[in-house]
């Protein structure tokens, strides 16, 4: 036990801290959800195969026709994209230390201003669709995020509520326009979109598996890159990231601490719009009227997961995805609801809020530990400033 | 009609009053309280799932499984708020991050077990939990004073035990040595902290009251208003309360004047909607006024207010 303690506490004021807290996090979560199956008499074991086998990580024992471990794969990578975008949406504001809740609402309006202006010209051609989808995505996905960040500067108007706001109004306008115009009679959701118009391919034969090719995914992958060479090369950048630790100090310095809000703002709505573009028109093809995409909140989960870094939100959105797209599978195959994949996702943004907590803790014991032990080796001096590098 | 928007606005009113004040209390003590949608949720599941098992004992239609519904709602608010206390006093982890992590959580939580208790209870797999409507009473006098006799029509019973607690509260807040230390720990933690009381405990109780507050918003919403427990229970009532309390500037008597505004605005617009005959789909506009109005008023009011000094810093005793 104090082995295990000892090497937590090293790891954690170690190079890589950062990476520790999430594997951590995912430890603690795992260790939730079992103790939570077990309470309802179900093998905890059983259920992680069946999260895995549900996302084509493991095959499964038998397949229906036309699909395999494959086409589950991709599936899983269907949905993983938008979840991809959404949690860098959330970074890019982060960064300047805004809260943006208002992902649900910008996917939302994005994804049906691109259905109604594009997805249902039928002309078209997808060479033409395809990339214009994706500029009014930007579009307005960036202007209802600049609005917020607008509304923040100029009327200090706390994001967290206004986003809230926004999003329920985003939410309730785009509904009375679905019911009254674009409602599918038989589905009670929107008519679905062209095919051409739509950025992940359907019916794609590979063998004898129909899959389904997200070609969001690329851009997902870009966006990520884009905005981890934002944060580390670029002078915005810096001055989003230097606003948000300390706003008052960069204004004295001399940056337009006003622009670099609109601008984070409006750059993580642009993103958050990529992702509603992805989600409307891509992993599903039509708009339930009033709901708003639960993605947009375990994008926050992602984003604090991964530790803020638009890489981490790659990997740490495969964990979630692999939950949220396995519950299906789960659930047939277990019989738990499958609600449970939310509640995990839940417990696993818990745990990585503490991440604070679990390092001060750590540097903690060693500093107790050090007390007792010669001063020679005493860690966490040298390696906690490497650890506070590492962050950024 | 002009009675009936009185009558259902005051009744929207009230559980945003109560709401309201429990993220008063917990910001003036120090603690950014965003999770306040969160704890009314859970305090709703609770209360719900108390008058789903009582309802069959004690017979449904019983008036009394109201009261300790409100009971039990507030002891799971209060329960669910520790989490808050936990991570924002405790593990100092930022109260804003804290704040929506638990509401996300609340979500997910009570989502998944209402599915479970429903599968247990009554072995069908839905999400909801019917509730009963508690019975309405008419003041014999006051409702027939002209022009706002609607606001003593119809009321529910809920209605006066929060008008009885917000008085209460507000003495609680303004007039008892608890108030007065609850208030400069959110404006000077140190002075209460040289005075000899714990800046930590205080907040703790503050966080605490919030939780059982806002449980006791959220059962009025379910019991009463909806009718029904299902996770369409987050409508954002949480976020309209801290706006209201924001609007309010952090004191008990404006931000009730607030939440009258945000109630009259939305039974206003509904009853407007019914009056101008406008089919079904149009209600969706009017469901939207309330959120608009909020971002409106925002705009004006936010410039000017003054929210507690040290409200979002973790109790720190060698800082000065």
């Amino acid at each position: 036990m104090k082995e295990i303690r000892r090497f937590l506490a090293r790891r954690l004021t170690g190079r890589h801290a950062s990476l520790w807290v999430s594997v951590i996090a995912i430890l603690l979560m795992m260790i939730t959800a079992s103790i939570l199956l077990l309470g309802m008499g179900k093998s905890p074991l059983t259920a992680f195969k069946t999260f895995l086998q549900g996302c084509g990580f493991l095959a499964r024992e038998n397949y229906g026709g036309g699909s395999g471990q494959l086409s589950d794969l991709l599936d899983f990578l269907n949905y993983l994209t938008p979840l991809i975008l959404a949690s860098v949406a959330f970074i890019t504001a982060f960064k300047a230390g805004l809260f943006n809740i208002g992902i649900s609402g910008q996917m939302l309006l994005a994804g049906f201003t691109a259905t109604v202006v594009v997805g249902y010209n039928k002309e078209l051609s997808p060479f033409i669709a395809k990339p214009a989808v994706l500029l009014i995505g930007l579009l307005a996905g960036g202007l209802a995020g600049a609005l917020i960040g607008f509304l923040k500067y100029k009327f200090n108007i706390h994001e967290v509520v206004s986003t809230i706001m926004i999003n329920y109004i985003i939410s309730y306008l785009t509904g009375f326009f679905i019911n009254n115009n674009y409602v599918d009679m038989m589905t009670r959701t929107s008519k679905v979109c062209s095919a051409a118009s739509r950025l992940t391919l359907t019916n794609v034969m590979i063998g004898d598996m129909k899959c389904k090719i997200p070609l969001g995914l690329i851009i997902a992958i870009l966006a990520a890159l884009l905005v981890a060479f934002l944060f580390r090369k670029t002078v915005a950048g810096f001055e989003i990231k230097a606003v948000g630790q300390n706003r008052r100090c960069s204004e004295y310095s001399g940056i337009r601490v006003n622009r670099t809000i609109m601008l984070s703002m409006g750059l993580s709505g642009a993103i958050a719009g990529l992702a509603g573009v992805c989600y409307y028109l891509g992993y599903t093809n039509t708009i339930i009227p009033k709901i708003l995409p639960s993605m947009g909140f375990d994008a926050i989960s992602v984003a604090l997961l991964g530790n803020g870094s638009p890489i981490g939100a790659i990997f740490a959105g495969a964990v979630v995805s692999i939950f949220q797209q396995g519950a299906n599978f789960m659930s047939s195959s277990l019989g738990v609801a499958k609600e449970i994949a939310s509640l995990i996702s839940g417990i696993l943004l818990l745990y990585a809020s503490c991440g604070n907590y679990m390092r001060f803790k750590a540097r903690r014991s060693l500093q107790l530990a050090a007390d007792l032990v010669p001063a020679s080796e005493i860690p966490g001096t040298t390696e906690k400033k490497e650890a506070e590098d590492d962050d950024q | 009609m002009i009675n009936k928007v009185f009558t259902d606005g005051l009744s929207f009113a009230l559980p945003l009053l109560i709401m309201a004040i429990g993220a008063l209390y917990s910001e003036k003590s120090g603690v950014t309280n965003l999770a306040i949608e969160g704890f009314q949720g859970v305090g709703a599941f609770v209360g719900a799932l108390a008058a789903t098992l009582l309802a069959p004992v004690m017979g449904s239609g019983n008036q009394a499984i109201i009261y300790i519904a409100m009971v039990c709602a507030a002891a799971g608010g209060a329960v669910f708020s520790c989490l808050h206390g936990l991570l924002c006093i405790r593990f100092r982890a930022n109260q804003v991050i804290s704040g929506v992590v638990i509401n996300i959580l609340a979500v997910a939580l009570t989502a998944f077990f209402t599915s479970a208790a429903n599968s247990a209870i009554n072995g069908t797999a839905s999400n909801k939990f019917i509730l009963d409507v508690s019975d309405r009473f008419t003041v014999p006098l006051l409702s027939k004073i002209p022009g706002i006799g609607g606001l003593f029509t119809d009321m529910y019973p809920f209605e006066i035990v929060i008008i009885a607690l917000v008085v209460f509260l507000w003495y609680l807040m303004n007039r008892t040595r608890f108030g007065m230390r609850l208030r400069a720990c959110g404006e000077n933690p140190h002075a209460v902290d040289a005075a000899g009381a714990s800046v930590n405990r205080i907040r703790w109780a503050a966080v605490l009251i919030s939780g059982a507050l806002s449980g006791i918003g959220g059962i009025c919403f379910a019991y009463s208003l909806i009718g029904n427990f299902s996770p369409s229970i987050y409508q954002g009532f949480g976020y309209l309360a801290i706006a209201a309390m924001i609007f309010g500037n952090w004191h008990i008597g404006p931000t009730t004047l607030a939440c009258l505004v945000f109630g009259l605005a939305k039974s206003g617009g509904l009853q407007l909607c019914i009056a101008a005959k406008l089919p079904s789909n149009y209600t969706d506009l009017f469901l939207m006024l309330p959120y608009v109005l909020t971002l409106l008023l925002l705009i004006f009011f936010s410039k000017k207010n003054h929210p507690p000094k040290a409200a979002g810093e973790p109790w720190d005793k060698s800082k000065r």
